[in-house]
This record gives structure tokens, C-alpha cells and sequence, in this order.
């Protein structure tokens, strides 16, 4: 049960967002093309509402890119108390729900696979060992971050439906720790179904229980059973794509919206900034290469997907929560919906963060861009006195911030694991201090 | 027989000529084509010229040259395209490749404004406008459409060809055939597209092709009065070409072709003349008097519309008309003065018709406003988001439905879900068509049927939001911004106050004085829009395109050291930093230098001893000392 803590900081939560969205601060955050998307704007799905009651099917036009099934299941946003705002705080408080469940789980989780893994540990890194003392925080420290989150309330605040999405992936991640094959591929579908990217994700829930389904930790991931594994958890995930893709159809009858959804993300036709690296690249690039570059950065956004499932095949969790760091980086329409996803889960990692070498350096530039990317794009687009560089400029600085604590992440995942097994001193032959490094 | 076609050939090949004599020749030629018309339909045509003259309020004047060709042959048969007599050969060969039944080309620059105007006889959007019927015969109605824009563009020397699926759409209610059609036209509009260019500049480049299709081009008659200079100093010109079937006679058994050619000037007389007099006269309008009528017209006219009957204008007219007209169009009464300008310019004479004012102080400018205006603006600030607003005004004592077309391009998105008919803030039910754009491909479309109340102004607002463009997509000078075209506003008016137009079916102006019509078919075009997009930076693309490539190579480099690497233990000792390896670097020098001073040191010493050990090893035993301690 959640202690009295979590409680509280969940009312406090939920009392900030209902605060702020009696302010003008919605309608603000509705149009800050860093929080919204083409995609995720409620403005363009209202828009499809209204094409859909003049039975014009919206998927003719180029403003609604949401799901023939999203269309048609956002419609009971309507008919919450507060409508459109009552509903997204419904979704921010769901997130918050499991978000905890998720934390809890996991210090379980945590504790069970070091006791697992403890046979192997060097002696020497006692102090590296995970106690239920030093976890039991977590949960409060989760819901606390995303309750204080700036990223989680002005996604909420602007409703921008990156939070359906990141409901769904959060749902997903929750039964894969349960163990819950089922659920977890079923969610997991839907969050690709509704934003694409999260069909990486497959990768390490797949990993996940075919090393669940063995008795004793797997030695390889090519045997037959492991293939076997992999193809199961492949073809129910295939299977509730292909289901929530036929309902689609015969909802819409016809094939259009692969066009205006999947087309869209993947073709990059909407060139309207946001935090990304795609929208000032295309608009400069040369015609006859943008087909290329398309190519390469879509590639770009899944391609890590290869090396950190062989680098973290055991570590199921983090390869999955990389995954999402990096789509959130990479995607073609990257919102601050994507980033207040992985900002909430980045606290599951605590453990690592002593590892972490330049935090001061990315936390700096993550609170620059956030505080100069609507400056500069006034300038540029009401005062006329910047140009598009400017804005370009501290989306760059953003994607790089973002890279920086990605990478950070994992090299202080990687170090903590090397001083797991080799011992927090590291001592030469003779005696004197030896650093460590990669090579 | 065989001689006089031959004669008939001669007679489309050479052009009208100048001198009187020969101008008797034609007549004679062409009385003896109309007697021969009777038995052979293929030359059955006829010509007509009129200029229509309108003193509007506050010193301006607004005419309208009508030059109509109809020509008693159907359209729908391939023959009849085979011999041409006075209908243009040029524009005959368009119409047959391209499968054209109506053709309503418009070129205009400045905007007509109806408040103070009222209705012109043709109405035309800035820029250029054109509506084409295809005949039901044509499969492949866009590609028609394409091929057509592009002849016509080459006929007219204009960009018509610009006008691609980006900016055509094909209204569904607002633009039905003009001339005969089928039944099937009334109900579907598939085979017509209506495309708009409101950036078209028209010049004298537009004019002078325009003037070749005239049987008599710019050497007898009305037409002698074009004078590009003038023109082009005008607030408002518009040249008009349309192409329709009309009934050949009252009776409508036979079908016959119609090409009205409109051009229509609105010039400032005040401002332009010397003395700052509202006078205008032909010489004042077009710099020239008529010295005759176009010999192969079978009439030509000027009629001048006055506000009142003659002997209460403020103004005198000189010389006095052929015959003065009251007439009551609907409920409203119409003065019109007529000149006969064949009777005029008899026996070398010259026309001028002219205005001149006796009291300046009672220029008219207490116009009643049209019936049905409206003024369309932009809302909203900045580069983002913007908003349509059509602000219709009804001035009518009683409801008045229309019907609103708006053509946006694809890179204003519309918000549909924004739309909204007011009227003092009471939303107004209306009935629509929208299709949205796709980007690149198509423009919004939207189609408005609604309800002007009395004596009131009804808005139609809508928001969109701007795209930004791929940086090839701008035009060379990207900042001045981008033309949204001239919303059309369609109506049946049940009054013809400010009305100048014929009745539809009605193929020339004088039909004015016999038709009694009680219903006024109106169509107005708005403003056409300037709207400003937000604007990359055109000068980096490689820049833009290396820092981007950089932040993924950040990445891609960073996640394959952490992917492909494992960590090993160093030994600082022997594995120096870069701070130990610049202060070996500098010691090692400072070394180097003190072991030069050393051996300079023994050169000395064994100049002074002349018998010495050898420095380098001294040398060499001192560093070793020196880094040993």
C-alpha cells in the first residue's frame, strides 16, 4: 500500500495541475510547438472531430494524424467532468498511478535479480548493494518527480496526447515486470499503434521473458528454445497490432490513414518546428537528397536498437528504458510528452547516478533550452527580430543535452556493473590508484 | 459560290484595313457573307461592339468595352471548328483540342470596390480567374485542364499555367454553366475546375493578344479607343474573355457560340486630368475621340448609364445621345443614354462623348452602396497562427441568401473545426462543403450557403495556422508574402440597384432596354489576401545541414563507444594524462636546451683547456642526475 507520502504528494500533484489550468497557461502551452505536435495537438484532433461530423473523412485532410481508433475513443474526452482538461488530468493521474506501481515493482524486481546475481559480485563492492532501506524511497521519489515535473504538467496542461501514448507504454512496462506476457504485448501495441516508435520496445520484452521462462539464467540467446521464446512474444504482438490495424479499417473503411498517421511520421512532410532534429534539416535539405536523409534519420532513431540489445541482453528493463530515451530523442515529432516520460522513469536509475560524470553540464543546458527555445522563437516568429537559426540553434542544444544524459546514463549503468564485479578499489599491481576506462 | 468562299477565306486572312476605301470593300464583303449565311450555317455570325460608360461617385468613371461574337453554330460538333469567319481561329482550335464547353478567363489588376462602385458588368477577382466547362466527352477532366491552362497561358502571354491542382478546386455550387448545358451540368460540377492566380500582374503583354481576337483588332471601331497608357493608369482594369453556348434564337431550336470579350477600366478623372475637374470625355478617358465604328459590326454603341434622367444631371452630356432610355429594371429605374456611334461618325466626323460638370461642388457622392457588399480581411498577429474573417454586408429590407466560396492554399491550414457565420453575434446556420488540402497537392475548399438577414452584416471567420515551406518552396523574394485568392460571393438579387450586367442569358448590353428580368444574378469577389509565412534562413543550408549531421554524429559515436567497448583497468603511472605529457614535453625541452648550454658550456671549456673529456656524456650524466633528483 502507498504510504501517506505518496498520497499527499499525489493530491499535491493534482491540486498544481488543476491550479495552473485555471491560469492562461493552457492556452499557451496548446500552441508552444515544444509541447505539441502536429500529432499530438487536441487542436488537430478536435479538428478531426468536427471533419468527422461533416462526414468528411478527416484523413483528407493534412491537420488529424491521430488513429482511426484514437478518433474515434477521444471523443468521451467530451464528456468528463471538465471535458478536455478533466480527462488529461485523469491520464496524468493514471500515469502517476502507474508510475508507482511501477516503482514498487521494481525495487522488488531489483532486489530479487541482485540476490540472483549476488554469487558473482567482487566482495569488494559491499557498498554498491542494494538495500530495501535504500529503495524504499523510490516510489515516493518517482511519483515526487513527476508530480514536480515541469516536462509531465505542461504535457498535461497543453492535452497533448503524447500522454495516451506514454500511458500505454508505462501499462506495458508494468505487466513486463509482473510477468504478464499477455498485457505487456497487448499495451505495447497500442502504444505503437498510436505513435510507431514504440514498436522498438518489443526487442526487450521479448529478451524479458524468454529469460523469465528459463529456470536458471539463460546462457545464450541463440538457442532454439530462446528463438522459439521470441517468435511467441513476436507473433502476440503481431497479432494485436493486426488487430487494432484491421478494427481500424473497418472503422474507416479504407487504408487512408496508414497514409496521414504512419506516412506522416515516417515521410516528415510537416516541417513545423519542434525539439527535434528533423524540422530545420529538411527544410534546408536539398530536394533530390531528402529521400536519403529521411532514410537515414529514421534509421537513426531504431538503429541503436541492435548494439544495446547485445550490450543489455540481461538487463531487459534498462535496454527498454535506453529505448525509450533515444526514440524520444530521434523521432520525427518530438514533443516534451516524450520527455516527460523518460524524465519520470529516470529515477528507477538512481542507483546509478554517482556514476554519472557530467550531470551539471546537461542539467544547464536542459534548463537553457527549456527556458530559451519560446524566447527566441517569439523573436523569430512575433518580433521579427531573430530568424530560424536562433530557434534551430537551442533545439540542437537541447538534442544534444539529451544525447549527453542518455549516454551518461548508460556509461554509468556500464561502470557501476564493472565495479559490481571488480570491486569499488581499483588498485595497480603496485598498489597505486588505477583508473578505469574503455577501450 | 466557290469565289465568294474564297473571298470568305481572304477575309479571315487579312485584317481589317485602315483607310475608307477599303472599309467600303469590307462592307460590301460582309453584306454579302450575311446574305449568304442564310443558307450556309457556317458562317452564320455576328458582331457587335458597345462601350458602356458609368460615372461613379467622387470623380470616377468606369467603361466597360463589350465586343461580342455569336456565331450560329453548335459547339459540341468537331465540324463546326473547321471554317471560321469572324470568331477567332486561335481560340476556335483551343476550344476543340481541349474538349471546352464554357470558357471564363478574367485579367485584372487592381480591385473593384463595391461599396462605392456597385456592381461592375463582369465581375473579377485581382489577378487572374479562369472557369472552364469541359464537355461531357472529355475523360480525363485534369489533364484537359492542364493542357487547356497552358494554351490559353501561351494565347494570352499570362502564367495561367501556374494554375495546377495547388490552386484549382471544382466548386460544387457556387459556379453553374452560364450559356446552355445539359441537365446533368445543373447537379454535378464534375467536369468544371475554377482556378485563380491573385498574384497575376496584367499588362500591356496581356492587352495586345487579347485586342488580336477582335475581328476589327485596334483599327476601326470601340476598339480604336485602347490605348495601353491609359489603361494601365487606371485604379481598376480588367480584361474578360468568355465562351459559351447561348440559343441562337428567342425560341431556342438552334445553338449558337458565343465570345464576349469585356474590358473594363475605372479611371480616377479628377486625379488624372490637368485641372483637377471631374470632366471626362472620351478623349480624357482613352486620350483619342472615335472616328468610326468596327465596319463588320452590326451595331455599334456607347451607352452611357446616368443616375437620373438627363435634364437633372449634375453634368452635361455632349453631344446629345441618339436616344435617352428609361428603364425599370425589378423595381428600380435605370437612365440610360445611347450613341449610335455609326450615326455619328458618318462622313468623317468625329465622337467624344463627354461629361462636363457646370457645378463642380455637385459631383455625385451620396452612391447608395450595392446591395450586397463585402470585405474580407486577415486576423491575428505574428507568423504562426492567423484567421479569415468575410465581413458580407446585406443592405436589403428583407433575407437574402447567398452562397460563399473561399479557395485557401494548402500552406494556411484551416481549422474547419474554427468556422463560424455570425451575425451580431448569433451564430447563422449554414449549409457546407468543405474539402480539406493536402499538403503540396490541393488547397482548402470551402463552400458556404447561408442567409443574409436584413439590413444586416453577417461574418464568416476561420482560423488557420501557417506551414512552414521546405526553403526551394519560397519565391525569390520569400518575405513579401504569399496571395490568398478572392473569395466569391454568389447571389440572386431580387433588386438591381447598382446593377450594370444583362441578364444572364442576354449576350450583349443593349438587351438592357428589351429584358425584364425581375431576378439579378450577382457574383462579387472580395479582396484577395497577402499573408506572410515564417521564413527559414536561406543562406546555410550547409551549415544547418553539418550541425544537425554533428548532433547525430554525437550520438552514433557515443553510443558505439559504450556499445562496443569494455572497461579496463590503467595505470595512471604509466598511462600519463595530458597535463603529464605537456610538463614531460616541456621538461624534455628545457632538458634539451640546458644539455645545448652544457655542450656549449664544454666547447668552451675545451677551446680553454684544449684537452677535455667529451661534453655529451658529461651532458648526458648531468640530465640523468637532474632526473634522478
Amino acid at each position: 500500500m502507498a504510504s501517506a507520502g505518496v498520497y499527499l504528494l499525489g493530491i499535491f500533484s493534482v491540486i498544481i495541475r488543476v491550479v495552473l489550468m485555471n491560469t492562461h497557461l493552457p492556452k499557451w502551452l496548446r500552441s508552444r510547438n515544444e509541447v505539441v505536435t502536429p500529432i499530438t495537438s487536441w487542436e488537430n484532433v478536435e479538428e478531426g472531430f468536427s471533419l468527422q461530423s461533416q462526414l468528411v473523412s478527416p484523413y483528407t485532410g493534412d491537420l488529424f494524424h491521430e488513429t482511426p481508433l484514437a478518433l474515434r475513443s477521444l471523443k468521451i474526452a467530451h464528456y468528463f467532468p471538465y471535458r478536455v482538461s478533466g480527462f488529461f488530468l485523469f491520464i496524468d493521474v493514471l500515469v502517476m498511478v502507474f508510475l508507482y506501481k511501477i516503482a514498487t515493482a521494481f525495487v522488488n524486481y531489483l532486489l530479487c535479480n541482485q540476490e540472483e546475481e549476488k554469487k558473482n559480485y567482487s566482495l569488494k563492492a559491499k557498498s554498491l548493494i542494494l538495500t530495501g532501506n535504500y529503495l524504499a524511497w523510490l516510489p515516493l521519489t518517482i511519483v515526487g518527480v513527476h508530480a514536480l515535473n515541469p516536462f509531465s504538467i505542461m504535457t498535461t496542461l497543453a492535452a497533448s496526447t503524447a500522454a495516451l501514448t506514454n500511458l500505454a507504454v508505462l501499462i506495458a512496462f508494468y505487466n513486463m515486470i509482473l510477468g504478464n506476457r499477455f498485457l505487456s504485448t497487448l499495451f505495447l501495441a497500442v502504444a505503437s499503434y498510436q505513435s510507431l516508435y514504440p514498436i522498438v520496445f518489443i526487442v526487450p520484452v521479448a529478451l524479458h521473458f524468454y529469460k523469465k521462462s528459463c529456470k536458471s539464467p539463460p546462457v545464450s540467446y541463440t538457442t532454439k528454445e530462446s528463438v522459439y521464446s521470441f517468435t511467441e512474444t513476436l507473433s502476440i504482438f503481431g497479432l494485436f497490432l493486426g488487430l487494432l490495424g484491421g478494427f481500424s479499417f473497418l472503422a474507416e473503411r479504407s487504408w487512408d490513414f496508414v497514409f496521414s498517421t504512419y506516412g506522416f511520421i515516417l515521410s516528415v512532410p510537416d516541417l513545423t518546428p519542434n525539439i527535434g532534429v528533423f524540422w530545420y534539416f529538411f527544410t534546408e535539405m536539398f530536394e533530390h537528397f531528402r529521400t536519403l536523409f529521411v532514410c537515414v534519420f529514421q534509421l537513426n532513431a531504431v538503429i541503436y536498437t541492435l548494439p544495446l540489445a547485445i550490450k543489455f541482453t540481461e538487463k531487459p528493463f534498462f535496454l527498454l528504458y535506453v529505448l525509450i530515451f533515444i526514440t524520444s530523442i530521434f523521432k520525427s515529432y518530438p514533443s516534451y510528452g516524450d520527455t516527460a516520460l523518460y524524465f519520470s522513469l529516470l529515477p528507477l536509475w538512481s542507483h546509478v547516478f554517482p556514476y554519472m560524470r557530467n550531470t551539471l553540464v546537461v542539467g544547464g543546458m536542459y534548463i537553457c533550452s527549456v527556458v530559451l527555445a519560446p524566447i527566441l522563437y517569439h523573436l523569430w516568429i512575433f518580433a521579427g527580430s531573430a530568424n530560424a537559426n536562433f530557434y534551430f540553434a537551442i533545439t540542437l542544444v537541447y538534442s544534444t543535452a539529451q544525447i549527453f544524459l542518455v549516454t551518461d546514463i548508460v556509461f554509468a549503468y556500464l561502470r557501476r556493473e564493472y565495479d559490481l564485479y571488480h570491486g569499488t578499489e581499483h588498485l595497480n599491481p603496485d598498489g597505486t590508484k588505477a583508473r578505469i576506462k574503455l577501450d | 459560290m466557290a469565289a465568294l468562299d474564297r473571298a470568305k477565306d481572304e477575309s479571315d486572312a487579312t485584317p481589317p484595313s485602315l483607310g475608307p476605301a477599303s472599309d467600303q470593300i469590307w462592307l460590301d464583303l460582309n453584306f454579302h457573307l450575311t446574305e449568304l449565311s442564310a443558307g450556309n450555317a457556317l458562317i452564320d455570325d455576328e458582331f457587335n461592339e458597345e462601350l458602356f460608360i458609368k460615372p461613379l461617385q467622387k470623380g470616377y468613371v468606369y467603361s466597360n468595352f463589350q465586343f461580342t461574337t455569336k456565331w450560329n453554330a453548335t459547339i459540341h460538333h468537331t465540324d463546326t471548328f473547321r471554317h471560321y469567319h469572324l470568331f477567332p481561329k486561335a481560340l476556335g482550335e483551343v476550344l476543340l483540342k481541349y474538349g471546352v464547353q464554357e470558357l471564363h478567363l478574367s485579367q485584372t489588376q487592381g480591385l473593384w470596390r463595391h461599396k462605392q462602385w456597385g456592381y461592375p458588368v463582369h465581375d473579377a477577382p485581382p489577378g487572374a480567374e479562369l472557369w472552364v466547362w469541359f464537355k461531357p466527352s472529355v475523360s480525363n477532366v485534369d489533364k484537359a485542364w492542364t493542357d487547356l491552362a497552358n494554351a490559353v497561358s501561351g494565347l494570352f502571354c499570362s502564367s495561367l499555367n501556374f494554375m495546377d491542382s495547388k490552386n484549382i478546386i471544382t466548386p460544387r455550387w457556387s459556379f453553374r454553366p452560364q450559356g446552355l448545358a445539359s441537365q446533368a451540368y445543373a447537379f454535378r460540377s464534375y467536369f468544371m475546375r475554377y482556378g485563380t492566380l491573385p498574384h497575376e500582374i496584367v499588362c500591356t503583354e496581356n492587352l495586345t493578344p487579347w485586342r488580336k481576337l477582335l475581328p476589327c483588332d485596334s483599327n476601326a471601331g470601340l476598339s480604336t479607343l485602347f490605348n495601353a497608357f491609359h489603361f494601365h493608369d487606371a485604379n481598376y482594369h480588367s480584361l474578360g474573355l468568355h465562351v459559351r453556348p447561348v440559343c441562337a434564337n428567342p425560341e431556342c431550336t438552334e445553338e449558337a457560340i458565343e465570345l464576349s470579350q469585356s474590358l473594363s477600366i475605372v479611371t480616377d478623372v479628377v486625379s488624372t486630368s490637368n485641372t483637377g475637374a471631374p470632366h471626362w470625355s472620351l478623349k480624357s478617358l482613352f486620350g483619342n475621340h472615335l472616328v468610326s465604328a468596327c465596319p463588320i459590326a452590326s451595331k455599334s454603341v456607347i451607352i452611357v448609364e446616368t443616375a437620373e434622367q438627363q435634364a437633372s444631371l449634375p453634368y452635361r452630356l455632349s453631344p446629345n445621345p441618339t436616344l435617352g432610355k428609361e428603364i425599370l429594371r425589378g423595381e428600380e429605374k435605370h437612365n440610360y443614354a445611347v450613341y449610335d456611334v455609326r450615326s455619328f461618325t458618318q462622313h468623317g466626323r468625329v465622337l467624344n462623348v463627354a461629361g462636363t460638370y457646370e457645378d463642380v461642388s455637385r459631383l455625385i457622392d451620396d452612391a447608395v452602396p450595392p446591395p450586397i457588399h463585402a470585405h474580407r480581411y486577415i486576423t491575428g498577429y505574428g507568423l504562426a497562427d492567423g484567421g479569415i474573417t468575410c465581413l458580407i454586408h446585406n443592405t436589403l429590407p428583407v433575407n437574402q441568401s447567398i452562397l460563399y466560396m473561399d479557395v485557401v492554399p494548402w500552406f494556411t491550414r484551416v481549422y474547419f473545426s474554427s468556422l463560424e457565420v455570425t451575425n451580431k453575434d448569433h451564430k447563422v446556420p449554414f449549409k457546407v462543403h468543405y474539402v480539406p488540402a493536402k499538403d503540396r497537392l490541393r488547397p482548402h475548399h470551402l463552400e458556404l450557403a447561408f442567409m443574409l438577414w436584413p439590413h444586416s452584416t453577417t461574418r464568416v471567420s476561420f482560423n488557420f495556422t501557417r506551414a512552414f515551406l521546405k526553403w526551394t518552396e519560397y519565391p525569390p523574394d520569400a518575405n513579401h508574402g504569399f496571395y490568398i485568392s478572392s473569395a466569391v460571393i454568389s447571389a440572386l438579387l431580387p433588386s438591381s440597384l447598382e446593377y450594370t450586367g444583362p441578364s444572364q442569358g442576354a449576350s450583349e448590353l443593349s438587351t438592357i432596354f428589351t429584358e425584364n428580368s425581375t431576378n439579378f444574378m450577382t457574383r462579387i469577389h472580395t479582396e484577395s489576401l497577402l499573408v506572410s509565412l515564417p521564413t527559414p534562413d536561406f543562406s546555410m543550408p550547409y551549415n544547418v545541414i553539418c550541425l544537425a549531421c554533428t548532433v547525430l554524429a554525437i550520438a552514433f559515436g557515443s553510443m558505439h563507444n559504450l556499445t562496443t567497448r569494455r572497461f579496463v583497468k590503467e595505470d595512471l603511472s604509466k598511462k600519463k594524462g595530458v597535463i603529464a605529457k605537456l610538463k614531460s614535453f616541456f621538461s624534455r625541452k628545457k632538458k634539451e636546451e640546458t644539455a645545448k648550454e652544457t655542450e656549449k658550456l664544454a666547447a668552451d671549456q675545451g677551446e680553454a683547456k684544449s684537452e677535455s673529456e667529451s661534453s655529451p656524456t658529461a651532458s648526458y650524466d648531468n640530465s640523468n642526475a637532474e632526473e634522478q633528483s
